[in-house]
């Protein structure tokens, strides 16, 4: 091919092409992320996002943050550090949230008839604008592993509190007390959920009472931070370029 | 003047740069399908799903997943020799304006295979979840799974082969070797499926579908990481779509 040779007519359709590759890259790296940033969430995190019985105050506020970062980590090394778009975390997080939602109410409740207010997803949008506007203001990776990612793990609670507090009222019911979610979760009988596995409030951490949660989300930012750390550099390896020359294989 | 004419001509029978219509028509093909394959179990997993000793679990399940499997490996068979067997063998002297054509057509695969590992990695896999908790299962091959393992995996893995295929043997951009992200974003997502063979062998003890993140899952979490790897093809593409509309952008 020649050098000289322009691969579009005019400088017009030189940017309608630009436009053009622009929607499906954006398509393509939207369903992709949803793809895999979902099966990674629902596969390590997914029975404390599937029921509202399981959004307790400890194991709900330690492990989905801490499993949740990996992907906006990932992804803020690509659309920032090479594009300068501030828009990483966000992106993953309104594309698992699609996800989840289409799959809650067109599956658990479309098809296998849980009511969605007992199998809604987490809200994990207010970590995504935190991470990614400290990346923009800070542009480092530093601050924003240790100072967002501890946010990522302290917004959690209060930015799913609103819509879980009324599941979190107590209630009595055949002599015992326990919460409506938990209620929820006796009258919505899973199979594949026996009765000790239910129980998820367990353990010493208990009877700190109303101290759970805090120390809960304290110790998930913490962990967060370091997963920032390892997936910001996952997220590098994955923006390599390279390439393998046949005869090396 | 004659020459300005035949030019013009040739611009109005040329092949648009990209063809919105095969886009169209791809997107809706796996819409439409995945659309009637929903109303499928939402009629017959409760009617003829529930227990495989059944003589109708037979009829509408069995003989599904029979003929999905046979369709699989013809259509990949078919589709990837096709390709192949299509090849460009002087990829490095086409003209700038057709590289881009055919950066069009791969995006076109492209955005095909985002559409189908969307429908398998998310819609498909959480749905498994759901399906799960609410009957016992009593075969591997419960309704979900033949939706979900041996059709929705499949069709990602053949459109994602097909786009990997259609850069090597029609890009100069691929023709340097083996796009390192290319194949993790490929060989990741398919080895999903070989990974169900551990799956279904841990289910075969352990009835655990309580816990969706129990450890024995960690194998399709490993691989769906994989996904991300579409970040390095698509900072290649970038660079080679810059090369091509650099001059006329500047």
């Amino acid at each position: 091919m020649s050098a000289s040779q322009s691969a579009v007519r005019s400088r017009a359709e030189a940017v309608a092409v630009s436009r053009a590759f622009d929607w499906m890259i954006l398509f393509t790296l939207f369903t992709a992320v949803l793809g895999g940033y979902h099966i990674h969430y629902m596969l390590t995190g997914g029975d404390w996002d599937f029921w509202s019985d399981w959004k307790d105050r400890r194991l709900w506020v330690t492990v989905a943050p801490i499993v949740s970062i990996t992907f906006p980590a990932a992804v803020q090394a690509m659309l920032w550090y090479r594009y300068r778009l501030p828009i990483g975390a966000t992106v993953c997080i309104l594309a698992l949230l699609l996800g989840e939602w289409i799959n809650r109410y067109l599956n658990f409740w479309g098809w296998t008839y849980f009511p969605v207010n007992f199998c809604f997803p987490s809200n994990l949008m207010p970590g995504a604008i935190v991470l990614d506007v400290i990346l923009m203001l800070g542009s480092s990776m530093t601050l924003t592993a240790v100072v967002g990612g501890l946010a990522w793990g302290l917004l959690f609670y209060p930015g799913n509190w609103p819509i879980i507090a009324p599941l979190h009222v107590p209630v009595e019911y055949n002599g015992m007390m326990f919460t409506l979610a938990d209620l929820q979760g006796y009258h919505y009988v899973r199979t594949g959920t026996p009765e000790y596995i239910r129980m998820v409030e367990k353990g010493t951490l208990r009877t700190f009472g109303k101290d759970v949660a805090p120390v809960s989300a304290f110790f998930s930012g913490f962990v967060s931070v370091i997963i920032y750390f390892l997936w910001h550099f996952f997220g590098k390896w994955f923006n390599k370029t390279n390439f393998i020359q046949d005869d090396e294989s | 003047m004659a020459a300005t004419t035949e030019s013009v001509k040739a611009d109005a029978a040329e092949a648009p740069l990209l063809n919105k219509r095969n886009l169209i028509a791809g997107f809706m093909l796996y819409f439409v399908f995945y659309v009637w394959v929903r109303w499928y179990e939402g009629v017959y997993g409760w009617s003829a799903g529930l227990d495989s000793f059944a003589p109708e679990f037979e009829t509408y399940w069995m003989n599904f997943l029979y003929i999905e499997l046979v369709l699989e490996v013809v259509i990949s068979a078919g589709l990837w020799g096709w390709i192949w067997k299509t090849r460009d063998r002087k990829v490095m002297s086409i003209t700038p304006r057709e590289e881009l054509r055919r950066h069009f057509t791969h995006w076109t695969w492209l955005v095909m295979y985002g559409w189908a590992i969307y429908w398998g990695a998310s819609y498909f896999t959480e749905q498994d979840g759901t399906w799960h908790q609410t009957i016992v299962r009593d075969t591997d091959f419960t309704p979900s799974h033949i939706i979900e393992f041996y059709l929705s995996y499949p069709i990602y893995i053949i459109t994602g082969v097909s786009a990997f295929l259609y850069a090597k043997t029609r890009l100069p951009t691929y023709n340097e070797g083996l796009h390192l992200m290319y194949m993790v974003s490929v060989i990741g997502p398919f080895m999903i499926l070989p990974n169900v063979g551990l799956n279904e062998w841990g289910h075969t003890f352990w009835f655990m579908e309580e816990l969706f993140v129990a450890p024995l899952h960690y194998g399709f979490v490993f691989f769906g990481w994989a996904a991300l790897a579409i970040m390095g093809v698509v900072n290649t593409e970038v660079m080679a779509i810059t090369k091509l509309l650099k001059k006329d952008l500047a």
